[in-house]
């Protein structure tokens, strides 16, 4: 089954690729973590296969929960983080988030 | 107890909002210094057998059975353990006078204990998916002490930071499953061994091509350092110091060359690489640096730029390079932290950072003006304090690598080092005190005294260089330099 | 295989969703849709554990706060994203593909397999026994975010007049 490896990391490539599109080029906010959200659901795809068709499934497994639990916590930490920004400004677009300039 | 970096601040962690119910101030405060001393204090004591063995390994057994709670620690471990605690500690002193107008103290420090478990967990475990795991843990805490003063400026710049810190570690993750696919394990040992015996340079350039991609996204090495110069200075001066001392280095640089250097083992065009990286980043930045008006921004950028130095240095592989890069690392960590939070004094005593407001400071604040004088020279690389012992260790290094293009770059940046760092002396601290600051008064205790400490600290280090770089760096630097044999002979 | 193709599709379909449908609601729950397909993926690569945990904790609970988020911040929909973006899009996307289509086949088809036994013991033991410190460091994540949301939702100066 090891030839399968490239298909499913094939695929996980891509989420990872619309993830990364939609956070370079999109405004809203709550979009933009929807992207992130994209990102990670690729990366544990690439766990969970890796695993599956390499004869680890009991260890990629335990990687992808706690995978899960660490997805949680920056959800819970990024949403917060949102709903502030939108007290202190009443909007969502990350054109306004342009104060400090990199 | 080695268990004991991760265990205890976790601990504390957990029991600092319950305590904050009914002590406000006093309790959190003792407790976290009390906790940070005790690691400082455990660090020292562990000098003696790490030495003398050469590495630790403990394996913890719970309720009578094996689990696998292991941990490995080898001289490079320890010099960053030190170096975590004793920053951290003096940083936490700080906070105790510096944190009064924030409120909450006991979730910030809260928050702060378990960044600082999460780096120390970082290193030292020897298990791949381990280190992203703490990487995380001290991520997500560093976002929310970013955004901890709720201003608009702490939100837009944690978000930011947030976002490219999540691709960082996505990044940094799909390398690490990658190499999992290939060796079938994640403890280091074993990928080590699994990754010689394996014809797969192609796939493996590309892992470490996502590696430095992460890292080198966390290390704000210069085409990843957009975040770096928002985050930094928009946070509490506490945690600027944190993150800019600590932070950047052991979830950047630490993991990025313990794994390219234990687990993957180094190359020649890697080395290339790497270099450049970091004397791009050198230059770029110090030239960034000179522009700027808030203290803040100057130093962020500054920080970028000395990250630099301690890249060149690591990159170059040699054992006086390495030696050198790791005792920048040091001093850098001392004197960043320093100026960071000096800088926090000074926005303490005046309300601005902006340095065209500021003047004559140095005769109403002499504590602050002379701590902030030490750190900046060190950072500069004056004579005799520490950061010019380990600048020109590093150009030494090049120079007898015969790499005399890198060691003449590196001089000059050294010079617009200087030339920054002399202009915020000049236009804070020297001149005549304008007429707004004469009522000024010096900074609260804590402050001051956290700033003496950390400047002694930079003093000391550059007076006794040689018995300090013979027993403690260079047993650090040949662990690292020795490549994956070290992981090798752990027999995790 | 088929199946899991088939359903592999629909994950990328629905994640391509959710970036490009302008109702915020819809796209929330066209991610939870993609979580959906992703656990009953891992369910079919034999990880049930993993793939229940995806279905209720980042399908039901992750979706369960972005709709949350998305109602507390309600003019959050007026924010428009550029047209040319989204018209760019399947451009890249299909660029992507074949780009991503080669490399994959021709980095991981070679790489040969390390000979390795079979696994031992069941999945509770692994995780138990052999990732002993992912579990401590999970509390560490969890600890951190929950101190992030209480720090970040605080009564700023509460503790003023003490």
């Amino acid at each position: 089954m090891s030839n399968l490896w490239f298909l499913y990391l094939f695929f996980a490539a891509l989420l990872v690729f619309i993830g990364l599109y939609c956070l370079l080029t999109m405004r809203n906010l709550i979009r933009l973590f929807i992207a992130v959200e994209i990102i990670s659901k690729g990366v544990s795809l690439a766990i969970v296969a890796t695993g599956a068709v390499k004869n680890n499934i009991l260890l990629a497994q335990s990687l992808a929960i706690t995978y899960i639990v660490v997805e949680v916590a920056l959800v819970a930490a990024a949403l917060a983080l949102i709903i502030n920004i939108y007290k202190k400004n009443r909007s969502l677009d990350v054109r306004l988030l342009s104060k400090l300039k990199g | 107890m080695v268990f004991s970096f991760i265990v205890m601040p976790l601990l504390v962690a957990a029991f600092l909002p319950l305590i904050g119910k009914f002590s406000k101030k006093l309790l959190p405060d003792v407790l976290t210094n009390a906790a940070l001393a005790f690691l400082v204090f455990n660090s020292i004591l562990l000098v003696k057998p790490v030495f003398n063995q050469g590495f630790i390994v403990q394996n913890l057994h719970w309720l009578g059975e094996k689990v696998n709670l292991q941990v490995a620690l080898d001289a490079f471990n320890l010099f960053m353990l030190f170096t975590i605690s004793l920053v951290s500690l003096c940083i936490s002193l700080f906070s105790i006078d510096y944190l009064e107008h924030y409120g909450h103290k006991s979730t910030f420090y809260a928050l702060f204990l378990v960044m600082i478990a999460g780096m120390n967990g970082l290193v030292l475990v020897p298990d791949l998916f381990s280190v992203y795991l703490f990487l995380e843990v001290a991520a997500v805490a560093s976002y929310a002490l970013v955004a901890f003063g709720l201003g608009y400026d702490e939100l837009e710049a944690s978000f930011k930071y947030l976002m490219l810190s999540v691709v960082a570690s996505a990044f940094a993750l799909l390398s690490i499953t990658v190499i999992f696919g290939m060796t079938g394990s994640l403890n280091f040992q074993a990928v080590a061994q699994g990754l010689q015996d394996l014809e797969a340079r192609l796939v493996l350039g590309v892992c470490v091509a996502f590696f430095i991609m992460g890292f080198g996204l966390k290390a704000a090495l210069v085409p990843f350092h957009a975040w770096l110069p928002d985050a930094h200075p928009s946070a509490p001066a506490p945690i600027s110091a944190m993150l800019s001392g600590l932070l950047i280095k052991v979830s950047g640089i630490y993991a990025l060359f313990r794994i390219v250097y234990s687990v993957i083992g180094i190359t020649p065009a890697l080395s290339r690489l790497l270099m450049a990286l970091g004397t791009i980043s050198m230059v770029v930045a110090a030239l960034l640096a000179l522009g700027q008006k808030d203290i803040k921004r100057m130093l962020a950028y500054s920080s970028i730029s000395q990250v630099g130095y301690i890249v060149l240095g690591l990159a170059l592989g040699t054992p006086l390079g390495i030696a050198g890069a790791l005792f920048h690392l040091f001093n850098h960590a001392v004197a960043k932290g320093l100026l960071f939070l000096n800088s926090g004094s000074i926005q303490h005593i005046t309300g601005t950072r902006n340095l065209e407001e500021l003047g004559g400071l140095g005769k109403m604040v002499p504590v602050t003006a002379g701590t902030n004088l030490v750190g900046a020279l060190s950072i500069a690389g004056v004579p005799p304090l520490a950061g010019f012992w380990s600048k020109l260790i590093i150009i030494m290094a090049l120079v007898q690598a015969r790499e005399f293009g890198y060691a003449l770059v590196a001089i000059l940046a050294s010079i617009l080092t200087l030339w920054y760092y002399l202009l915020i002396q000049r236009q804070a601290f020297f001149g005549r005190v304008a007429e707004k600051w004469l009522q000024v008064r010096e900074a609260p205790f804590w402050m001051s005294a956290a700033n003496v400490v950390l400047a002694l600290v930079c003093v000391l280090a550059g007076i006794f260089f040689t018995p300090i770089f013979k027993t403690w760096i260079s047993p650090a630097a040949e662990a690292l330099a020795r490549g994956i044999q070290q992981v090798l002979m752990w027999g995790l | 295989m088929v199946i899991q193709i088939i359903l592999l599709c629909g994950l990328v379909i629905f994640s391509v969703l959710a970036i490009l449908l302008k109702d915020l609601i819809k796209a929330a729950l066209s991610l939870a849709v993609a979580s959906l397909l992703l656990g009953i993926i891992f369910f079919r690569l034999a990880a049930p554990y993993a793939g229940v945990f995806e279905i209720s904790v980042v399908a039901g609970l992750i979706t369960v706060l972005f709709i949350l988020t998305i109602a507390l911040t309600k003019k959050g929909d007026e924010v428009t994203e550029a047209r040319l973006v989204k018209l760019a899009f399947p451009v890249f996307l299909i660029l992507f593909l074949v780009i991503d289509g080669l490399v994959m086949k021709s980095l991981l088809q070679k790489i040969p397999a390390l000979p390795s036994g079979p696994e031992t013991g069941t999945f509770g033991q692994v995780l138990w026994k052999q990732r002993t410190f992912d579990l401590v460091a999970q509390v560490g994540v969890i600890l951190a975010g929950v101190l992030a949301v209480l720090a970040l939702f605080r009564k700023k100066e509460e503790d003023r007049d003490e």
